[in-house]
């Protein structure tokens, strides 16, 4: 049953380059995809472009069902993969902060990478920044751990927040797709009288 | 290079997306891990410092976790990952005539001063990105996909963050009128 | 949008189609998961790879250096005639509610799970092998066969019944006269006055490959 131990048995070496493969993969689509412009990612937030939202929460939805299906298939084990551990305030804080970094940069860290790739410039100062925001994190740690490890609910799912079955919370994120598809359509043709291109 | 609407094939954003959940998923597939970004970048930070300041991060018990003694912070999946998004970024450029020393910028504002803003919003992404544990590919995208309430959470925060602040400096991107 | 048959309705369509399917499948839960897990794992049963010798379960209770758990899955008569110090008592049904435990062990965590003869504990392992896959063990011939080795410590001048091993059964087949619980010599034997046993040693520590978090 997947997730397999690759560096058991490709090797160290070899699971290196199954990753370095999967951000390859990833960073193609990003670009091709248009994220490694800024103004692109920018228009998301003034209903001009919906692009980010489409991208986001169709991923979103197609990876979750594939992963929910080949669990329910026996073919993944959903125990054994990675699921982020929650710090419900850290993690609210930090968005919002990441929030304002993104319409004030124009980016976010992996489509940085994929602007500074085709020698952005803006995503190269985008990038810096970004080094020196982690390295600032570092040095606040003294001031800011105990938030930092604050409401910590370990491994907590949406199904077990809302005590409902996996099946149907699956149902709701892609009713909440459609939804937020429309209704951000809706509102961009009120601003602007014309919605995406698709 | 200001207008929007110039001639570029990018793909389809849903098709787009869906090809990112299939990658998403069969990342969580074979390694058992979904895809991230931030976390690699600041390996290389830490990497960094240890290079320059060793003791320094020795002593300090966040770095040391990362790079303390003989521990290679580099030696992580998601620093090759990082590495490869480069890569296809450039490659996915490159193959549309998209690779150009330029600077993408709103038509009311300097590339000087967008270099500026880029600056600064990516200081708060990185400060961002660490408190909260992960950036919208390691915790919106990865984390969403697997229901993590934390992620979901997050998602919702850098939107209304996002949004919050967007009237307020529409001059960095906005068109005039 | 033109008409309702475009790309984005079908696609919308065969997205909420699949959700549906997928809430009315359902998801595995643990008797399910072990029928995927048995061809890989269901091995280790067969070939008793994960049934450990009394006195290997003797020498984890007496070594500081592991995090050892003790699963007793009996029914709480029996745990109150006897049963081990260390061991803490669960039922079946109640292995679910150690998922974020089992999970979160150590690399130097062992699971002993332990019935009177193996046929619970058995059941017990596939359990939480699907609930966690921790690392995990069984009592070879149970609390039976324990009392069997350790229910006198000196020498059999008491006239000590040795319980039965060739018809197992499940139940609890040494002679008490009081329910001592774990207070009985044999709940925690003293590893210096017992008679040294040979065996194979099958309890091995994980050395977890780090699979770190998401973006750390």
């Amino acid at each position: 049953m997947a997730p397999f131990d690759i560096v058991a048995t490709l090797g160290v070496a070899g699971s290196y380059l199954v990753y370095l493969g999967i951000g390859c993969c990833f960073g193609f689509i990003l670009e091709s995809s248009g994220f490694g412009d800024s103004r692109k990612l920018a228009a998301q937030f003034y209903f001009r472009e919906l692009r980010v939202l489409k991208v986001m929460f169709t991923a979103i939805v197609v990876a979750m069902l594939l992963v929910f299906w080949a669990t329910a298939l026996g073919w993944l084990d959903y125990d054994d993969i990675n699921v982020n551990e929650t710090f419900l305030w850290p993690g609210i804080v930090g968005g919002l902060i990441m929030g304002v970094g993104f319409i004030l940069g124009g980016y976010c860290p992996g489509t940085s990478l994929v602007s500074a790739a085709t020698l952005k410039i803006d995503g190269m100062f985008f990038l810096l920044g970004l080094f020196v925001g982690v390295f600032a994190f570092g040095e606040s740690l003294g001031y800011i751990n105990e938030f930092w490890n604050s409401s910590h609910m370990g491994r907590f799912i949406l199904p077990e927040l809302f005590g409902i079955e996996t099946g149907v919370v699956v149902i709701l994120v892609v009713c909440l797709a459609i939804a937020m598809f429309l209704g951000f359509g809706w509102i961009q043709r009120l601003i602007y009288g014309r919605g995406d291109p698709e | 290079m200001n207008d929007l609407s110039e001639k570029n094939n990018y793909w389809n954003p849903y098709v787009g997306g869906a090809l990112l959940g299939v990658l998403l998923f069969l990342s969580f597939f074979i390694t058992g891990h979904g895809l991230g970004a931030s976390g690699g970048v600041n390996r290389i930070a830490v990497a960094i410092q240890d290079l320059v300041v060793p003791e320094y991060v020795d002593k300090s018990p966040y770095l040391a976790e990362l790079a303390g003694g003989d521990r290679d912070p580099l030696r992580h999946w998601i620093v090759l990952e990082v590495v490869g998004v480069m890569i296809g970024g450039f490659a996915s450029g490159l193959l549309r005539g998209r690779v150009r020393l330029q600077t993408y910028h709103g038509p009311q504002i300097t590339p000087r001063t967008r270099w500026a803003f880029a600056f600064a919003g990516g200081m708060l992404m990185g400060y961002g990105a660490r408190l909260a544990r992960g950036c919208t590919s390691g915790q919106a995208l990865s984390g969403g996909a697997v229901m993590s309430v934390g992620s979901w959470a997050f998602m919702f925060a850098v939107f209304a963050g996002g949004y919050g602040l967007a009237w307020f400096v529409r001059r960095l991107w906005q068109p005039v009128a | 949008m033109s008409t309702m048959l475009n790309p984005r309705s079908i696609g919308a369509a065969f997205l909420l189609a699949a959700a549906a399917a997928l809430a009315l499948h359902g998801q595995p839960d643990l008797e399910q998961k072990w029928g995927f897990m048995t061809p890989e794992y269901g091995a280790r049963l067969a070939y008793r790879e994960v049934y450990i010798d009394p006195a290997e379960l003797l020498g984890l209770i007496n070594n500081d250096n592991i995090e050892l758990v003790i699963y007793d899955v009996r029914d709480e008569r029996d745990w109150n005639m006897f049963h081990l110090v260390d061991a803490e008592r669960i039922a079946l049904q109640d292995l679910p509610g150690q998922r974020e435990r089992l999970r979160t062990l150590s690399e130097l965590g062992v699971v002993v799970i332990v019935s009177n003869d193996e046929i619970l504990a058995s059941e017990a392992w596939k359990r939480i092998m699907a609930l966690a896959k921790p690392n995990a063990y069984i009592l070879e011939g149970g609390l039976n066969h324990w009392l069997n080795i350790y229910g006198v410590m000196d020498d059999e001048a008491a006239g000590h019944d040795k319980a039965s091993l060739v018809a197992p059964d499940g139940t609890l087949r040494h002679p008490f006269k009081l329910a001592l619980g774990a207070r009985h010599a044999a709940a925690r034997p003293d590893e210096h006055r017992v008679r040294q046993r040979e065996y194979t040693a099958k309890v091995r520590l994980l050395k977890k490959v780090a699979k770190a978090g998401g973006c750390n």
